[in-house]
């Protein structure tokens, strides 16, 4: 993917990917702030905060209706590691998009009204998506079990309802002024425009944003598991469902891309070894799947499954167990390495299909560091050898490493007295 | 110092390029129709036929979804491990297409595998073994799946909404229970598969491909054999009554649904139902929005939608409101029709939604695989580019007081059905 850099005298960096094929344009800002910034009390403040952002700055009542004005549309989201916002228009008229996301960057409106209004509409997200879902709220069980001391303990919509309810209006100015600033921020502009004209506009709207000072306080570190851990949760749902998972290294460290691997190998698509051994030769799994967190921090490697009628989660475990050992025990043939490297290189292929896809990889890929990562890691991933895939699985998928949540159908019994 | 107050000046686009795919004749008379991607090493093609089902009843409702969910599990040459070791190899992905109204299979693949996965990807369409064992699989998934959708308020309701408007014994009201996976077997699906499965096929190819990879499509689907189409557009029976509820007291909120039949994409009116539902749900400047979400803060979102079948459009309101809030919800959809139908837009939303609209037109038309969905989305309702040209001159040009007139005439309170589900 073609991009230039520039970066800013307040520390903004800049990235353009120029793509004349396409009559529109995209500006997307990432945030270097997400849950993973969070303190216990204070959780889901990230996310909530991306809401704010929506309700209006200085010199721009109603920042929807500025972007649909001109065409627009706009959207964000937050993650563990990140805030990300995303304008796409029409690439004639870029300039509104510049001019909308400076002036929410330099003076947000952070009015009561606006406070208390969005207060109400993350809670009802909240609920829609995380606790009047079967197995909703699974990710709290799991993170909260596998995590003691890091931020990654609770997921970026909150650890509870009750965090969101006591934010004060301090909270949310004081998370403004400490990560909202340029020099935290990526601006990425992509598709019809010269980065010559993308240059100019950004230093015309961006330039003058004080740089200001962050507190870099880093996430506690979170110590080394020594001992399995379990949780049993009893929920109405249809059938029970097994999240194991492993804690692995961080995003950028040594480790992470083999983890990555084996979830390949384990987890993804129709052929993998879960699929195949778990799911279509017993009646035990209904479904199973692997993959990786691949946060910033050290994170997860997740194994997920929804068991058949009948069969429960500890059961369902001890099969797991089974395929995990003789995984370990075996050798990875260079039939299914090669698949693995062939699915790495269509994905780059189908990713790059929309103009939004490539400019928010190309941001996330400078927030890790620089965007030639993505080739980088595409590169050293190719190369892994099978008995490294192995020996990884060896060292990190071990009993005592592991935290294990059985998200159990309530008996009758209990769901009469409930 | 950039002066902050003064807005950008900005342009709204004059025309947009509709391109249109080239169309070729298979010898066997399937049209094939090709967009070309050259700056992008994929392949697409989707191969789209309707879905026949003459005998159609609750019972049998479920055949149609096993037939085309079994292809992958085993053909003649290969068993359903080995197709998915095959496709999962080659970075290919093999979606079935289980629609309502279309069914069918499309693959996506590198310009790199394209050759060798295309003779395995046709087997698909007359080699299909559907094997015992993987029927049994894919039946218990099934139950749980359905299970699941129960359990959820969102896809109760939606059932429900389809069912109040269209009755049981139309495909699109149809609600799929446990029985009628139990009824489903494996002669059953093999009836399917050979009369009803490749009737009138249409083929959609987008991708960077030669002339000569393009004369390896045609080799391989000429031979394809295919019926005539045979059944006719599935009559509807809408609920005679105004309002469905499942109550469910433990339930954090309440899914709300709101719907009623409507014109299809051919009637005069369309364009002004179109922005009349964009104004009303259908973006993120809309009243309900505005009203529901960002000034009462009952729901995460609210929107209106505009669905097509072959033989009617409909039109539905959809949210997940706060616990309690169902009935309140429900009255401000109404009270914001009735705005609409009876004050004429101010000159500034009219600006708003006007733009917005030719916006969001053109991002529509932005990429090759945008273009064919477009192209696919009016040519399988028997339509042309004429409905794209003039619903863009509509938009640019129609007169607020059009708005009201469509209020008045399509948005009845009592015409309108509703459901809640939950507490």
């Amino acid at each position: 993917m073609n991009y230039q850099k520039f970066e800013l005298k307040n520390g903004l960096q800049l990235y353009v990917h120029t793509d004349k094929t396409t009559e529109m344009a995209v500006l997307n800002v990432l945030y270097r702030v997400g849950s993973r910034n969070e303190i216990p009390g204070k959780t889901g403040l990230a996310h909530y905060f991306e809401h704010l952002m929506f309700g209006g700055s200085q010199h721009v009542p109603s920042f929807d209706t500025a972007v649909e004005r001109v065409g627009g549309e706009c959207n964000a989201f937050t993650n563990t590691d990140i805030t990300n916002y995303y304008i796409s228009l029409p690439a004639v008229n870029i300039e509104t998009a510049y001019w909308l996301e400076s002036d929410r960057m330099l003076s947000l409106n952070l009015q009561e009204k606006t406070i208390e209004n969005q207060r109400e509409v993350v809670i009802e997200e909240f609920k829609q998506r995380y606790l009047n879902q079967p197995y909703g709220d699974a990710m709290h069980h799991v993170r909260e079990l596998a995590f003691e001391k890091h931020s990654y303990q609770w997921p970026t919509i909150g650890k509870e309802l009750a965090d969101i309810e006591n934010f004060t209006e301090a909270d949310v100015a004081d998370f403004y002024q400490s990560h909202y600033v340029p020099n935290n921020a990526i601006l990425v502009v992509a598709g019809n425009i010269e980065a010559s004209e993308a240059l100019t506009l950004a230093e015309k709207w961006f330039g003058d944003i004080p740089a200001r000072k962050m507190s870099k306080d880093a996430p506690p570190t979170e110590p080394v598991q020594c001992k399995k851990k379990t949780r049993t949760v009893q929920s109405d749902v249809p059938t029970d469902a097994l999240y194991k998972v492993y804690h692995i290294p961080g995003r950028l460290m040594p480790g992470y891309l083999e983890a990555d691997l084996i979830t390949d190998v384990l987890g993804f698509g129709r052929s993998s070894l879960l699929e195949k051994k778990l799911v279509s030769n017993t009646d035990v799994f209904a479904s199973c799947r692997a993959y990786v967190l691949g946060s910033i921090d050290p994170n997860l490697l997740i194994i997920s499954g929804k068991m058949e009628k009948g069969h429960n989660a500890e059961d369902a475990e001890i099969l797991l167990d089974q395929v995990i050992e003789e995984f370990k025990q075996s050798t990875i043939s260079p039939k299914v390495l090669q698949k693995v490297k062939n699915q790495a290189d269509a994905m780059k292929t189908y990713e790059s299909v929309h103009l939004l896809n490539r400019a928010m990889k190309l941001a996330y890929y400078a927030h890790l560091g620089s965007p030639e990562l993505y080739e980088e890691e595409y590169e050293r991933k190719l190369k892994i050898k099978g008995e490294t895939i192995i020996q990884t699985a060896r060292e990190l998928m071990t009993d005592e490493n592991s935290s294990v949540v059985y998200y159990k159908r309530k008996t009758e019994d209990l769901a009469h007295t409930a | 110092m950039v002066n902050r107050s003064i807005a950008p000046g900005f342009k709204i686009p004059e025309q947009i390029a509709f391109t249109q795919p080239t169309k070729r004749t298979l010898k066997n008379g399937v049209p094939l129709y090709f967009i070309s991607t050259p700056h992008l090493d994929v392949v697409k093609i989707e191969v789209i036929m309707p879905n026949n089902h003459p005998d159609y009843s609750p019972m049998r409702g479920l055949i149609p979804f096993f037939t085309l969910n079994m292809l992958l599990e085993g053909t003649h040459e290969l068993t359903s491990d080995e197709l998915d070791d095959f496709f999962d190899y080659y970075a290919t992905e093999v979606e079935i297409v289980s629609g309502f109204e279309q069914q069918g299979l499309s693959l996506l693949t590198t310009k790199k595998h394209f050759r060798e996965v295309l003779p395995v990807f046709r087997s698909l369409f007359t080699e299909a073994t559907f094997p015992e064992k993987e029927l049994a699989k894919r039946k218990s998934q099934k139950k749980l799946t359905i299970a699941i959708q129960q359990e959820q308020t969102g896809a109760r309701a939606n059932q429900l909404i389809r069912k109040a408007l269209f009755g049981e014994m139309h495909p699109f009201g149809y609600i799929s229970d446990e029985a009628h996976v139990d009824a489903v077997n494996r002669d059953a699906i093999k009836g399917y598969y050979a009369t009803n499965f490749c009737v009138a096929p249409e083929i959609f190819v987008t991708g960077h491909i030669t002339d000569r990879e393009m004369q390896e499509i045609e080799n391989q689907f000429n031979d394809l054999p295919f019926g005539e189409e045979t059944s006719t557009s599935p009559s509807f029976e809408t609920f005679d009554g105004k309002r469905i509820t499942d109550l469910r007291p433990q339930s954090l909120q309440s899914s709300i649904r709101l719907g009623k039949i409507l014109i299809p994409k051919s009637h005069s009116d369309y364009n002004a139902l179109m922005v009349f539902n964009t104004t009303l749900g259908g973006y993120f400047g809309s009243r309900l929005i505005k009203n529901i979400r960002e000034e009462k803060g009952y729901t995460y979102g609210i929107s209106g939608l505009l669905g097509s079948l072959r033989s009617t459009d409909y039109w539905m309101i959809l949210a997940d409101v706060k616990k309690g809030f169902a009935e309140a919800a429900i009255d401000e959809v109404y009270k914001e029709i009735k705005l609409l139908a009876e004050v004429v837009l101010e000159k500034e939303e009219l600006e708003t939604v006007r733009n917005y609209m030719i916006g969001h037109f053109l991002s529509q038309f932005s990429n090759p695989f945008d273009l064919m969905g477009r192209f696919k989305k009016i040519h399988l309702q028997g339509l042309d580019y004429t409905y794209y040209e003039d619903q863009l001159r509509y938009i640019k040009s129609f007169d607020p007081s059009d708005i009201l007139r469509i209020g008045k005439k399509y948005f009845d309170e009592e015409s309108i059905k509703e459901i809640i589900v939950g507490a």
